[in-house]
């Protein structure tokens, strides 16, 4: 496969990025999927200067080493990522995705199903950790529901491996950092305040199934049925590749014809699987199942 | 809103009896002539002098000679040592782009052509790195041709500005592609106005074939495939933040684009290609580009 040249770096302008740490970057890229352009480098810079910190690691260069070539190398890759995707999870974390979704991807699957009988999306959270990812888009289809999505009935399913997350998804209760891109009407419309936090409304955990699931668990993935979208963000990353194939494998077979993936903001399924074609969207993407014939249906 | 057809006819009247329309800067035609002999018989001091005569352009590219965009990281202070440090393929594609930045009218229209000069320096600089990849045999033309290829929308903004803007707004209000509006509203598009002046001009037949056709490449009769990565290019930049402004509400499948299929036919490399990580990477050019424009179009 050819590799992408690097692009000359950005930020500052002041000075060319450490290559170290765009040997990093790369290397975070190879194993998770996961991409820091050049101006998003410094936040790659930080979160490994954290980890060097607690290492008492001085460069880049023997962090790099850490990451690759030392017994710990597995660890601490698992322990960087951590760092990445640490604060990552918020309602309405990604806007434009979500614009995406609300502008081109439902009118498209409304467009698509208006031909059958029944009136239903089914919505995937897999991987929903502590619960702000399906309570979004549940808070979108409320807003959505007195036009495009009038008579729709919208699932959400919401899973994940963690029983802790789940409780506390549960629960729905959260603080100020998770709650921090609520508008003062959504807050005041979902949410009832609980001292200092936020406990969504009954309405709104209404329809959701929250559920344990391990999207390696084979028997199980086989049951999800007839998804219309999946969210799976920032959690593939922490799969090796066999692990993320099937899991990949499975999301083609459980998405309906017409079915999009959405992962994380710049994840990428680049060497994992061919089975999804990239699709463009202002300003996200999405993978969407490949249009082919039967005998070239991926195995 | 509905604009009156011009018909093509007029546009052409227009466009003749148009002197305002400023030409490539006089001193650019020798210069970039002069950048084609061959490296070994080109002298440094000819190249800084040719720049050196227009003031404005010189200082232009000075600053724009400071940006990483263009790979560099140490501060040059003098012409002589931006052409030395750069190479002159390089000042050969800033003094264009800066050449195309004087081309556009103040805002006379009530829109801000700076929009635009960014959608074209993203495009020029899109396709150099396309062409790269997938060996494309003249990079230095890709990107010329990216940063040429809405020469039309000059040619609209100073030819047809009330319509123009007429026509830009329905195009934002509605999220389609401008070509789109001003087919509908005007009858002719950017690429037939673009087309006209590029003719007008005598600039070099792939050259006009990109202008006029980079929105329908399989129609160019000659030079498909660099119409089609100009095309492709143009697509990334549309539905990234190098837009015209807006963002148009669609979906890009890359993979069932017709200017896509024909450059993938002949560059193999087109269907491996990271196109994940390049949409991703977008988001350092939009950045850089913006200080860009920041530092030279609005000082």
């Amino acid at each position: 496969m050819t590799s992408a040249a690097p692009l000359p770096a950005a930020g500052s302008s002041t000075a060319p990025p450490d290559p170290n740490l765009v040997r990093i970057r790369d290397l975070v890229y190879q194993v998770a999927g996961i991409f820091h352009p050049d101006n998003k480098l410094r936040l790659l810079q930080d979160r490994c200067g954290r980890r060097m910190k607690e290492l008492k690691i001085k460069t880049f260069e023997e962090y790099f080493e850490c990451l690759t070539v030392r017994s710990m190398r597995q660890s601490e890759l698992t322990a960087l990522l951590n760092e990445i995707t640490i604060g990552e999870t918020c309602f309405f974390r990604n806007q434009q995705q979500l614009d995406a979704l609300r502008r081109i991807v439902i009118p498209n699957l409304l467009r698509e199903k208006s031909k059958l009988p029944q009136r239903r999306l089914r919505i995937w959270s897999a991987g929903c950790s502590t619960g702000e990812e399906p309570y979004t888009l549940r808070i979108l289809q409320m807003e959505e529901t007195d036009s495009q999505l009038q008579n729709w009935t919208v699932e959400i399913l919401a899973t994940d491996l963690n029983e802790r997350s789940l409780a506390h998804a549960k629960a729905g209760i959260y603080g100020d950092y998770s709650t921090r891109n609520l508008t003062a009407w959504q807050r005041q419309k979902y949410f009832l305040q609980v001292g200092s936090q936020l406990r969504v409304n009954p309405t709104l955990s209404a329809n959701i199934h929250f559920s344990r699931l391990n999207l390696t668990d084979d028997p199980r993935m086989s049951l999800m049925k007839n998804i219309d979208i999946i969210f799976c963000c920032n959690v593939l990353i922490y799969f090796d590749l066999d692990s993320k194939r099937r899991v990949i494998q499975h999301f083609f077979n459980n998405l309906l014809p017409w079915g999009y993936l959405f992962l994380g903001n710049a994840e990428s399924l680049f060497g994992v699987s061919e089975a999804f074609d990239l699709v463009h969207l202002p300003g996200a993407s999405a993978y969407v199942k490949r249009r082919c014939n039967v005998e070239e249906a991926p195995q | 809103m509905r604009i009156a057809p011009v018909s093509q006819g007029i546009l052409r009247q227009r466009l003749e009896g148009l002197n305002q329309i400023p030409t490539i800067p006089a001193v650019l035609a020798p210069l970039l002539h002069y950048l084609e002999k061959p490296v070994e018989q080109i002298d440094v001091q000819k190249v800084t002098d040719f720049l050196a005569q227009d003031k404005s352009l010189a200082a232009q590219c000075l600053r724009m000679a400071n940006s990483p965009l263009f790979g560099h990281w140490k501060k040059v202070e003098s012409l002589r040592a931006a052409v030395l440090s750069l190479g002159f393929h390089h000042v050969s594609d800033i003094a264009m782009s800066c050449g195309m930045l004087n081309m556009f009218p103040g805002n006379k229209t009530g829109l801000d052509p700076a929009v635009f000069w960014e959608h074209a320096l993203g495009c020029a600089l899109v396709c150099r790195r396309l062409a790269r990849d997938i060996h494309l045999p003249d990079p230095g033309k890709a990107y010329l041709a990216g940063l040429l290829h809405d020469l039309g929308i000059i040619v609209n903004l100073w030819v047809l500005p009330e319509e123009f803007r007429g026509v830009f707004e329905i195009a934002k209000a509605g999220g389609v592609p401008l070509h789109e509006a001003e087919q509908d509203s005007l009858g002719f598009t950017h690429c037939d106005s673009g087309r006209l002046l590029a003719e007008n001009w005598g600039l070099p037949s792939d050259l006009i074939h990109v202008i006029a056709y980079h929105h329908s490449p399989e129609e160019s009769p000659e030079n498909a495939e660099l119409v089609a990565l100009v095309h492709v290019a143009d697509l990334l930049c549309r539905m990234s933040g190098l837009n015209h402004g807006y963002a148009e509400l669609r979906q890009w499948n890359l993979f069932e684009d017709q200017g896509f299929a024909l450059l993938a036919k002949n560059f193999a490399s087109m269907k491996q290609l990271d196109w994940a990580r390049l949409t991703f990477e977008l988001d350092s050019y939009l950045d850089e580009v913006h200080v860009l424009v920041r530092s030279i179009y609005r000082a």
